[in-house]
């Protein structure tokens, strides 16, 4: 089972280790998710020479720094315009985008609608953990109904994003969501994301113990990610475009797995063979 | 003249951009430098319009109109705006049928059938064409041959001979000096 | 292809697009905007013709964004915007300033604030696109006026961008970019193209913000074996971020000083009749071509009067102005806006000067014959 063989992966080899300690809160989620990233890069075998890390701002657009790559820690809300142009312009590096769910859903929400719209060859990975952690817990696009955090001190009363659903609407081509605590199958499925030809979108909840998780007491770590694993644990198996998906338990959670696989034509490699057919009609 | 200010006046659609182009691309070909503005407005058809040259032997120091030495009228639209502009004595030549309210005063009018001659040839659009074929009739801006050239050269070829007629007629207008007054 | 170059009437607009292409640009992101959608019109042309890309990108920020992604690919690239957009583009040019990633802007001025004047012109944006983006920061910014030179002022913009791994500001105004005028294309091929200092050497020991005696660094091209870090925060040296006091105010003073120490590279200016000018006429874009004639006609009159115009904009070349100015009673700063440029120099000429405003806002252009009014009345009263 290639989900448990982690053999060659030594995680080392993909940090800038003089980095560390990094500056996650203890409990943090999103370290997992870093290696779930780092070790679906091992196992497609991306040269880290040719692996372009391009992050926002937050919790999550830190951890881009944490990554032995080239990495790019732009501005709020706009690592995927960024990235759209860097994968325009260099279309032999592999591009990847670590963004939030403040960063990528609220100030970037545009640039994620219109990557999705282009399905130019890139993969972002949101980390959801439904809270603004950098900036000390103010409410986000995801942060669920009653839940407190500093600019919702009575409980938050505003609907919430369906990140996966907006990104199949707009046309992503690959969109897929995950939890952390399920670390091999959250591999599978950034893998499965990289090597789609096209805009892949990727929500993995993750869970902000230290601002989030005090303040609603869910508990600590080990009882957060618990509680996200009992509540995602599928009650059954569904399929959705030919791809297994894990219907969870109640009726208000999310669905995890490949949620939208389409093969729509990938935007540079349609720009760049319109250009040609622009070039080659002026010769004759 | 070798160093004037001329404007082509009309409403939107009436082609004087082209009329514009084509004048400035023959004054080039003779030597002269150029500088070409035009009204910008947020419609594109309809409403006021207007192509604005300023032709030195030299360098052009400041590129818009101050002062007129020729006005091309083609609607009534820009009369208003435009006769405050002339420079004592210009050059001013109107289109009978859709220009006729020209006011008196210290200019060298020619009113004259513009629209009527371009509809007489089939397509009142060559109006435009006409009005470049007066200024070489009248001889006083641009060489005949120069004109000719530009038009065959910067016209498409469906619309060419509909084009050098018109051009021929403004010219027979031209050199007939139409009813000054 | 012809071997020779061509003169060709363009419009501001285009020539600043073919600029751009002749200066090597190979990538162009933008949004609509009037009256700076030509230059966005001409690049889809003209960018995959080259072997480029074009891409209309979903707003202002997101085509600087995009801009700034491509030049952090190794790319040269330019936005071109007005006004408004000129306004949201602002924290990445902070953006392009702090991280050093070349990158070309134009801002084809329009009437403001806000939606303003959409199709009139403006020199609204002088102290906006220098100090526009929050923090201390270097920026350049060029300012053109004829259609001629806003092609080798574009030409001009990229190589600065290049050399010295910074956003180059292409400010001019409606009119100018509107205006159709002669320019003599160089022949392809002609036009040198400057290219940023790469990054060579061994990887391990490789810096990407070292302070080298020029004070730019050389970049690290994606793919080259360099992996290193580029972010917005204050970063050391090695690209990581910091808050010392000492380091921070160390990389502050490197990214300010790449102005000052390429500053004869930077400056380009015209002084026209300045030797023995009583009065001098201070003016960019439109406004200068205004200049040009009062002046000309007031020297007819024999008013010694003369025309000091900076092509840089910003860093104001304030020492060629000192000179210019050296026997100037009078400086009359003629702007469209309400007085933005004359704050400079009256900083410049610091009250030893009489320093008269023609500051005109009502998205019309100024007239020569107010300038040489000016003119008259300010030599009438010496």
């Amino acid at each position: 089972m290639d989900e448990i063989s982690a053999d060659s992966f030594n995680i080392r080899d993909y940090l800038r280790l003089e980095l560390f300690p990094h500056f996650l809160c203890p409990g943090c989620g999103h370290g997992i998710a870093l290696r779930a990233l780092l070790w679906a890069i091992h196992e497609l075998g991306i040269d880290k020479n040719d692996l372009a890390i391009v992050s926002g701002i937050g919790c999550s657009g830190r951890t881009g720094a944490y990554i032995d790559a080239n990495t790019f820690h732009v501005t709020h809300g706009r690592p995927l315009a960024f990235a759209t142009g860097l994968a325009l312009a260099r279309p032999d590096l592999e591009v990847v985008v670590i963004t939030g769910d403040g960063d990528c859903l609220a100030i970037g929400g545009n640039h994620l609608i219109h990557a999705c719209r282009r399905n130019l060859n890139l993969t972002c990975m949101m980390l959801n953990n439904e809270v603004y952690g950098m900036t000390g817990g103010q409410a986000s696009p995801t942060t669920s109904a009653t839940r407190y955090t500093t600019t919702t001190q009575s409980g938050s009363i505003e609907p919430v994003f369906d990140a996966c659903a907006l990104a199949a609407a707009a046309g992503a081509g690959f969109v897929g969501r995950e939890v952390t605590i399920q670390t091999p199958a959250l591999k599978n499925l950034l893998r499965d994301a990289i090597a789609h030809k096209g805009f892949s979108f990727v929500e993995v909840l993750s869970d902000c113990t230290e601002i989030f998780g005090r303040k609603n007491d869910l508990g600590e770590s080990p009882e957060m990610i618990m509680t996200q694993k009992s509540t995602m644990r599928p009650a059954s198996y569904g399929v959705v475009g030919g791809n297994i998906v894990d219907e969870p338990f109640r009726a208000t959670n999310l669905k995890t797995g490949i949620l939208t696989r389409t093969d729509r034509p990938e935007y540079g490699a349609a720009y760049r063979a319109h250009a040609a057919g622009i070039r080659a009609a002026r010769k004759s | 003249m070798e160093n004037f200010e001329i404007r082509f006046g009309g409403s939107g659609g009436q082609g004087l951009q082209l009329s514009a182009r084509l004048l400035a691309d023959a004054l080039i070909r003779e030597g002269r430098k150029v500088a070409r503005s035009q009204s910008y407005e947020p419609t594109s058809r309809g409403g006021l319009s207007r192509a604005d040259l300023v032709v030195a032997a030299k360098r052009i120091d400041y590129p818009l109109i101050t002062a007129l030495d020729v006005l091309v009228l083609l609607d009534q639209l820009p009369v208003a705006v435009s006769m405050p502009l002339l420079r004592p004595g210009a050059l001013v030549i109107a289109d009978a049928r859709r220009a006729g309210e020209i006011p008196e005063g210290d200019h060298d009018l020619h009113l004259l059938p513009l629209s009527e001659s371009a509809l007489a040839l089939g397509n009142e659009r060559a109006t435009n064409i006409v009005a470049l074929g007066v200024l070489a009739g009248l001889g006083e801006v641009c060489e005949h041959d120069t004109l000719e050239t530009v038009i065959r050269d910067g016209v498409p070829p469906r619309f060419l001979d509909l084009n050098l007629r018109a051009f021929a007629k403004g010219v027979e207008l031209g050199e007939a000096g139409g009813p000054g007054r | 292809m012809p071997s020779q170059s061509t003169a060709r009437d363009l419009q501001g607009n285009q020539a600043c697009a073919l600029g751009a292409v002749a200066a090597g640009c190979r990538f162009y992101a933008g949004y609509p905007i009037t009256p700076s959608s030509e230059i966005a019109e001409t690049m889809s042309v003209e960018m995959p013709r080259a072997g480029g890309v074009f891409v209309q990108m979903e707003d202002e920020i997101a085509s600087l964004g995009a801009v700034l992604g491509a030049s952090m690919g190794g790319a040269k690239a330019m936005t071109a915007t007005s006004g408004p957009g000129f306004s949201l583009k602002q924290e990445h040019i902070g953006y392009g300033a702090g991280a050093e990633i070349p990158c070309v802007i134009v801002n084809v001025m329009r009437g403001g604030p806000s939606t303003g004047l959409p199709t009139r012109p403006s020199q609204g944006d002088i102290m906006q696109s220098r100090w526009g983006t929050h923090g201390d920061h270097s920026v350049i910014v060029l300012a053109p006026a004829s259609v001629p030179e806003i092609f080798s002022e574009t030409i001009r913009a990229f190589a600065l961008s290049e050399r010295l791994r910074l956003p180059v500001i292409v400010l001019y105004d409606e009119v100018i970019g509107h205006l159709v005028e002669t320019v003599e294309i160089p022949a392809p091929g002609t036009v040198e193209v400057a290219d940023r200092k790469w990054a060579t050497g061994a990887a391990e020991s490789f810096q990407p913000y070292a302070v080298t005696d020029d004070l730019v660094p050389p970049m690290a091209r994606p793919g080259d074996g360099y992996r290193t870090h580029t972010t917005g925060l204050t970063h050391l040296e090695s690209g990581f971020p910091t808050q010392e006091p000492e380091c921070v105010e160390r990389i502050t003073r490197r990214i300010s000083g790449k102005l000052v120490h390429h500053r004869e590279l930077i400056e380009s200016y015209e002084a026209a009749g300045c030797e023995d000018a009583e009065i001098v006429v201070c003016a960019i874009g439109i406004s200068a071509r205004a200049a040009r004639r009062a002046v000309n006609a007031a020297r007819a009159q024999g008013i010694k009067a003369g025309l000091f115009r900076p092509i840089t904009l910003w860093p104001f070349p304030e020492s060629a102005f000192k000179s210019a100015t050296a026997s100037a009673r009078t400086i009359i700063v003629a702007e469209l806006n309400a007085g933005q440029l004359v704050l400079e120099i009256e900083r410049l000429c610091g009250g030893a000067r009489q320093v008269e405003s023609i500051a005109r806002v009502d998205g019309e252009p100024i007239e020569p014959a107010e300038i040489e009014a000016k003119i008259r009345e300010l030599s009438s009263h010496g």
